[in-house]
């Protein structure tokens, strides 16, 4: 417990000494962004390079859940505000400087694109159906011939999807743990890894899965990367960033970012994938599970550790 | 793919030994089992009745103030015994749901079994501070009468009872 007595004449509660703002609604609304982001990136991929008949779990059932994720993580977000009727008003503003107003704009844009992208594959997953409306179905065919061009906005937009996630943090310049340009890569990689294991985890196909699990083994060496990098850049920081790293070098974060988001969320599961790719019968559920879990406390540490660390001491 | 042999059990106790040593050597705490069941079993009884573990003479040892009970050597290492031995046994392709038991039982006898057992073996250790890791096998490697005793104790009362219970294996 840290017990501190402040002599100044700043009076800030929820503010100053720690930040006491966020609680598990902005975690799990950047994981479910990060996810929704590696969902989509992975199906419009494959549908750009035409091989939507090969990963089909990927590209055509996925997708599916992505509105509703989406749902989900603005739920979250809207518990988070002081003032939940005024959410709209982040509608009637762009700010550019703004990342929560980027954050807006983008889910705005992409929560349609991205269920007219669910229902495009319709009539290849559910072959009985179909709309009852005429004017239903020639909407179906008007969506399926501009497919390719909501794949290719859909994979930018997802791209600054899961980078937004972590640039909503790192813009935050008075919290020293997020104020680094690792954020926005580090989430996104982490979005990526996440897409990836929920591909293995419901896909049948013995290819579609080994291919996904090759990716994951990719995703998360790149993760480890800008971790290490990560607490480079702190180390090699002001003093606040040293402090701040050592809240996870010996500091109360320790255990559970090491233990569960290292060790249990990216190292066992590689062993377990790189094992899997080299024929070894495993249960690739339970890396799949391990990642997903994995980014999740990944969030939930990072946003709370962000705010317990601090420029004024 | 061939399912790997097991080890040669004498190698294996070797090497329980020396993972005994690193870990004093690493951590400066020895092994153990049952105490990492105990901390489950406070923290849950700590979430679900806090008044109750506060106030019971057994419970209230191990939930300090502040500190999670969740939050000791102990528990992370049976997750690391998890997880490693997860991986042993992926390694030695040998990951398959099955109940191990005699040939001449049913799995469901098997469970039951296992349950009292095990029930039977909470208790215990709890009377007796420890298991057999904990307190027979640490406990004698740092040559304390009380490591010697428990092991004789589990050992022989063991030995003295599996006549009435050796139709399960045998």
């Amino acid at each position: 417990m840290i017990e501190e007595l402040i002599i100044s004449g700043r009076n800030n509660p929820e503010i100053d000494p720690h930040l006491h703002i966020w609680g598990w609604e902005i975690p799990l609304y950047l994981f479910i962004g990060g996810l929704v982001a590696g969902i989509l990136f992975f199906s419009t991929l494959y549908t750009i390079l035409g091989k939507q008949d090969k990963y089909v779990t990927a590209v055509k059932w996925l997708p599916l859940s992505t509105p509703v994720l989406i749902g989900i993580g603005l739920l979250a977000l809207l518990f988070d505000l002081s003032h939940v009727l005024y959410f709209w008003q982040l509608f009637t503003n762009i700010r550019w400087e703004s990342p929560m107003s980027w954050g807006a704009w983008t889910l705005l844009v992409m929560t349609p694109l991205s269920a007219l992208w669910a229902v495009s594959w319709f009539p290849d997953i559910f072959p009985k159906f179909e709309f009852k409306y005429e004017w239903l179905k020639s909407g179906l065919k008007w969506v399926i011939s501009i497919r390719i061009y909501l794949a290719w906005s859909l994979i930018v937009l997802s791209v600054i999807l899961g980078i937004y996630t972590g640039i909503l943090l790192s813009a935050f310049n008075a919290r020293p743990f997020w104020n680094t340009a690792i954020m926005g890569p580090l989430f996104l990689t982490s979005g990526l890894s996440a897409g990836a294991a929920a591909t293995i985890l419901f896909s049948k196909d013995h290819v579609e899965k080994l291919n996904f699990a090759k990716i994951d083994l990719g995703l998360i060496a790149i993760e480890l990367f800008l971790i290490i990098h990560l607490f480079m850049g702190h180390l090699a920081g002001t003093q606040v960033h040293i402090d701040a790293a050592k809240l996870f070098l010996g500091g109360p974060y320790t255990t559970s970012f090491w233990i569960f988001v290292v060790m249990l969320g990216l190292i066992i599961p590689a062993f377990l994938e790189a094992l899997e790719l080299k024929k070894y019968k495993i249960p690739s559920f339970i890396s799949a599970i391990l990642v997903i879990v994995g980014g999740l406390i990944l969030r939930f540490i990072v946003v709370d550790a962000g705010q317990a660390s601090r420029w004024l001491y | 793919m061939k399912v790997k042999k097991y080890m040669n059990p004498y190698l294996a106790g070797v090497l329980l030994g020396l993972v005994l040593l690193m870990s004093f050597f690493f951590t400066g705490r020895g092994l153990g089992a049952s105490g990492a069941v105990k901390s489950v079993v406070v923290a849950s009884v700590d979430t679900i009745a806090p008044k109750h573990a506060e106030s019971s003479e057994y419970y209230s040892k191990y939930s300090e103030e502040g500190e999670s009970p969740l939050k000791s050597w102990l528990v992370f290492q049976v997750i690391g015994v998890m997880v490693g031995g997860f991986l042993s046994g992926a390694m030695s392709r040998r990951l398959t749901w099955k109940v191990e038991h005699s040939p001449k039982i049913t799995s469901q006898r098997r469970l039951i079994f296992a349950a009292i057992g095990g029930l039977l073996f909470g208790f215990g250790s709890q009377l007796g501070r420890g298991c057999t890791s904990g307190a027979a096998l640490t406990g004698m490697a740092v040559l304390s009468l009380s490591g010697f005793v428990t092991m004789m104790a589990i050992f022989g009362t063991a030995f003295a009872f599996a006549y009435f219970v050796r139709k399960n294996w045998i």
